[in-house]
């Protein structure tokens, strides 16, 4: 041992030295990772010293960890040394130039889900200028958050802006011990959102990383940090309903929220990324770690999600219900068609007096999918008067996919009352008679039935969102009938 | 020191040699594949809540010498066999010589009879998941083998006695296999007791094999001492049409665990497991079920109720897997506990695996304490606060009591329940 720490120190000495005066002049890295890499990726962001140390102490233990394999997801092995762990973003001849290059499979969905045309051109990826469009936006919401005390920008600024909140709360929701993805974005995360929400505020408007100017590209390893302070409320939208196109396989995101007493934060995702094809080719792996910590006295933190994308996902909203009287929520919809494989759930974990949290899942298999749900909900022997509601329903579409149910239930109160329910069914025959008898197609006839299933947790999104999600079901269940 | 983190090689050697050659072969060789057994830990998914109870020693290992005929005395409203130390007592017991169902000893079976026992010993369990059963068929002294002929039933239960007397640290292997023809009936009952108060491990494994039409009830008594670890495994294997009804009842121990687990293999077969389990003191129950659906058409209903109280700790792990071709399956699924105290724990799981489109599933789960309205309605119709609580308690697992079908074993488990009530609720 003595002789590999040794080495791994010199390593880390030419390294610094090295990291630190080379000019830097590539635009993306070369596939690998070391420590230099993480150094050359700290220096090009221009981050204080101690989130350089705090991303080789993660990169460090992430060595030694084990890429968890008790999921119900099967996937190729994953090498972490061919990815490239920074790229600039891209200029603009290298992109589409205009809506005529762009696959037309993928207009025909934008046109679908009724997106705006200024719109589609930015998510497709043409280097028109969006910023045109961004910039109207960005004046128009800036002056107000402002206003309010908002910070709103992305991490990389925050670190620069606000080191001292970004050093407060940075991983100690989500430490870089806690698992192996979470590990490796906190080594070479590169970039993400921070919000801080001051005392006593509610923020005037719903904040979406879409709206973010910069936000594109933050690539693979997103970080986000928010926090709401005594008293205030947040409402976060993360992800937009219109397939994105991305070039990366790897997902391994973190997002930590933490809300002091009386804080309020709603944290609402649609995902909708590459699934890979009708034959499971490609797609995207989607690993994530979320997590909220319900530090203050009345706080609440309300995870909405619809996940419609990724070949693979492995994503588990939790709450940690520390302050008194602190409430949890967990509203979800996972559909998996085709060769998707969705393993996702939360955990609610009650440590403080009179917590309570609800948890509503809704998963939809269709094809040759797998969708599971995994969620733990534990009461702390000092968690008197918790109480807990679970309903996690499937839906089975076709039969070759499956549906799964693991929940762990663990219980050291006598005052915390826990109830589960779970029911497992498929479109029925008789529901699909009383469609077509009325002259509805067998397409739209699945399509409401499913939007019907889901209507607990549609109504959990902010307005426009919910329109979005139902249209976004309709489209990622084309082809599942007949 | 570190707790061993493999079986130690000191539970390899089985005594007993007096069994005919096709079954010592089949010992030989499960004994062979448990080298190097890793034992359980808290990362073993499967024994995840349990695996600090388990403490084997050494001394553990030794087969347990056949010791008293206590098990004689034990009056029984039906057939009886006794099993003392993992070793079947023939004049203790009392059962009929019938020409349609034959109830032998592992050692009076033929060497044909053995080998064709042999083959079929372990083919209901699922070696991954029941480690333990493994250190069983590799130990076993003797055994039970039951079998049914078409059309035969039997009139009246049969109760099988597993007694342990714990003079001396050591184990019992006690194994019974019960292999039911088309359309033949039975009622068994399981009974575990001990006496004495060394540190022992029961390691009972019991299988049942259901051809068209079978008919099986089987109740399970778990009541073994508070110096007994047991680790017990039943598995099923069902054909078409066929019924199996399971009542499990078990009081806590050191380490109690159970692994039941029923393979639906024909068409339109059915099942129904009810479990109740209580713990008190520092006291221990893991109950894990399986259910597979892999035939179409079959019915599985599962009600499993726990309770604990002081710092005891019960687990409940229920799994239902439906295979692809499983269409029209109907699975349900229901654990309720109970936890009286602060300081208990309970940890549940109900699992559901589901590959097939066109079934009905369902799984229902809750953890809470007793219901202060209907409390304080007792109390305010002048019932005692102590005897509201055994009410309600009473009540709680009573639908599933009542459904034991032998009056005799209702009449043991209400005693023993008496007893646990009386010490989980001592305030006035």
């Amino acid at each position: 041992m003595a002789t590999t720490d040794q080495e791994v120190n010199e390593l880390i000495k030419r390294e610094y030295e090295h990291g630190f005066v080379t000019e830097i002049e590539a635009d993306t890295f070369e596939a690998g990772l070391n420590e230099d890499v993480i150094a050359r990726l700290s220096a090009i962001k221009k981050e204080p010293e101690f989130m350089l140390e705090w991303r080789l102490k993660a990169y460090r233990r992430w060595l030694e960890m084990k890429e968890p394999d008790w999921a119900h997801v099967g996937y190729p092995k994953i090498d972490y040394n061919s990815i490239s762990y920074y790229s600039a973003p891209k200029r603009k001849e290298d992109m589409p130039q205009s809506l005529d290059d762009v696959d037309p499979e993928l207009l025909k969905t934008y046109e679908k889900l009724g997106i705006p045309l200024h719109e589609r051109a930015k998510l497709a990826g043409v280097a028109v200028d969006a910023v045109f469009d961004s910039v109207s936006v960005a004046t128009t919401f800036k002056e107000p958050l402002a206003k309010a005390g908002v910070i709103f920008c992305s991490i990389s600024e925050a670190l620069r802006d606000h080191p001292e909140l970004v050093k407060k709360y940075l991983g100690t929701v989500v430490p870089h011990t806690d698992n192996y993805f979470a590990g490796l974005n906190a080594a070479v995360f590169s970039d993400g959102t921070f919000v801080y929400v001051p005392k006593g505020v509610r923020c005037p408007m719903e904040l979406s990383t879409y709206f973010r100017i910069n936000a594109a590209n933050t690539g693979q390893f997103e970080r986000t940090l928010i926090i709401a302070d005594e008293g205030s409320y947040v409402s976060y939208l993360e992800g937009c309903t219109a397939p994105m196109r991305d070039e990366n396989q790897l997902h391994a995101a973190v997002v930590e929220l933490i809300a002091l007493d009386d804080a309020q934060i709603k944290y609402s995702t649609v995902q909708n990324w590459y699934p890979g094809d009708e034959n499971g080719k490609g797609g995207i792996y989607n690993f994530v770690t979320k997590r909220a910590a319900c530090i203050g006295k009345n706080s609440k933190v309300s995870w909405t999600q619809v996940e419609t994308g990724s070949a693979v996902t492995w994503k588990y909203p939790s709450c940690i219900l520390r302050g008194e009287n602190s409430v949890g929520e967990f509203y979800s919809v996972a559909l998996t068609h085709n060769y998707q494989q969705a393993d996702t759930g939360t955990k609610m974990i009650h440590l403080g007096k009179n917590t309570s949290s609800t948890i509503i899942s809704k998963g939809i298999s269709a094809g040759k999918s797998s969708n599971a749900y995994r969620g733990l909900v534990k009461f702390g022997p000092r968690a008197e008067g918790a109480r807990n509601f679970t309903q996690c329903d499937s839906l089975l579409i076709g039969d070759r996919c499956g549906a799964h149910t693991f929940p762990y239930i663990e219980s050291l109160n006598k005052t915390a009352i826990v109830e589960h329910e779970a029911t497992t069914s498929k479109v029925s025959d008789e529901q699909m008679f009383l469609c077509r008898q009325r002259g509805i197609d067998p397409e739209q006839a699945v399509s409401m039935i499913v939007n019907g299933f889901c209507k607990e947790v549609f109504k959990e999104l902010p307005m426009e969102f919910a329109v979005e999600a139902g249209k976004l079901l309709e489209v990622s269940l084309e082809g599942s009938v007949g | 020191m570190k707790p061993a983190s493999t079986l130690s090689t000191a539970f390899l050697h089985p005594a007993g040699q007096a069994l005919p050659e096709p079954l010592l072969a089949l010992r030989r060789q499960r004994g062979a594949a448990l080298v190097d057994m890793p034992l359980p830990t808290r990362k073993t998914e499967n024994w995840k809540y349990s695996s600090k109870y388990l403490k084997l020693t050494d001394e553990m290992a030794i087969s347990l010498p056949t010791a008293g005929k206590a098990g004689s005395a034990l009056a029984v409203p039906g057939y009886k066999v006794v099993f003392n130390n993992g070793v079947m007592m023939p004049e203790a017991s009392e059962y009929p010589d019938l020409e349609d169902i034959l109830i032998q000893r592992f050692g009076d079976l033929s060497e044909a009879e053995a080998s064709e026992l042999a083959e079929r010993l372990d083919s209901t369990l699922d070696n991954k998941t029941v480690q333990f059963a493994g250190v069983n068929s590799a130990r076993f002294e003797d055994g039970l083998v039951i079998r049914l002929k078409p059309d035969a039933v039997l009139d009246q239960p049969l109760f099988i006695i597993h007694e342990v007397t714990a003079d001396a640290s050591g184990s019992a292997f006690p194994r019974i296999f019960v292999d039911a023809g088309r359309n033949s009936r039975i009622t068994l009952v399981e009974e575990y007791i001990s006496h004495g108060h060394e540190a022992v491990m029961v390691n009972a494994v019991t299988e049942f094999t259901l051809a068209e039409g079978a008919n099986i009830t089987n109740i399970r008594l778990s009541m073994d001492g508070d110096n007994v670890q047991h680790i017990g495994a039943t598995g099923v294997l069902q054909q078409r049409s066929s019924r199996f009804e399971s009542h499990c009842v078990g009081f806590g121990g050191p380490l109690r665990r159970h692994d039941l687990q029923v393979r639906l293999e024909g068409e339109g077969a059915e099942c129904k497991l009810n479990g109740v389990v209580v713990t008190q003191g520092t006291q221990h129950y893991d109950n894990h079920t399986s259910i597979e659906h892999v035939a179409a058409r079959c019915d599985s209903e599962e009600t499993y109720r726990n309770i604990a109280a002081d710092k005891s700790h019960a687990v409940f792990n229920g799994r239902i897997y439906i295979h692809q071709d499983a269409q029209k399956s109907n699975a349900n699924m229901n654990n309720k506990n109970l936890l009286l105290t602060t300081g208990a724990e309970i940890d549940t799981k109900p699992e559901l695996e589901i590959y097939a489109d066109d079934v009905k599933c369902a799984h229902g789960a809750t953890i809470g304490q007793l219901d202060e309205e209907s409390l304080f309605y007792l109390v305010s119709r002048g019932i005692g606060r102590r005897e509201a609580n055994v009410l309600l308690t009473m009540a709680f697992i009573n639908e599933l009591v009542s459904q034991i079908p032998v009056e005799a074993v209702r009449e043991t488990v209400q005693s023993r329940l008496n007893q646990f009530f009386e010490k989980a609720f001592q305030e006035a």
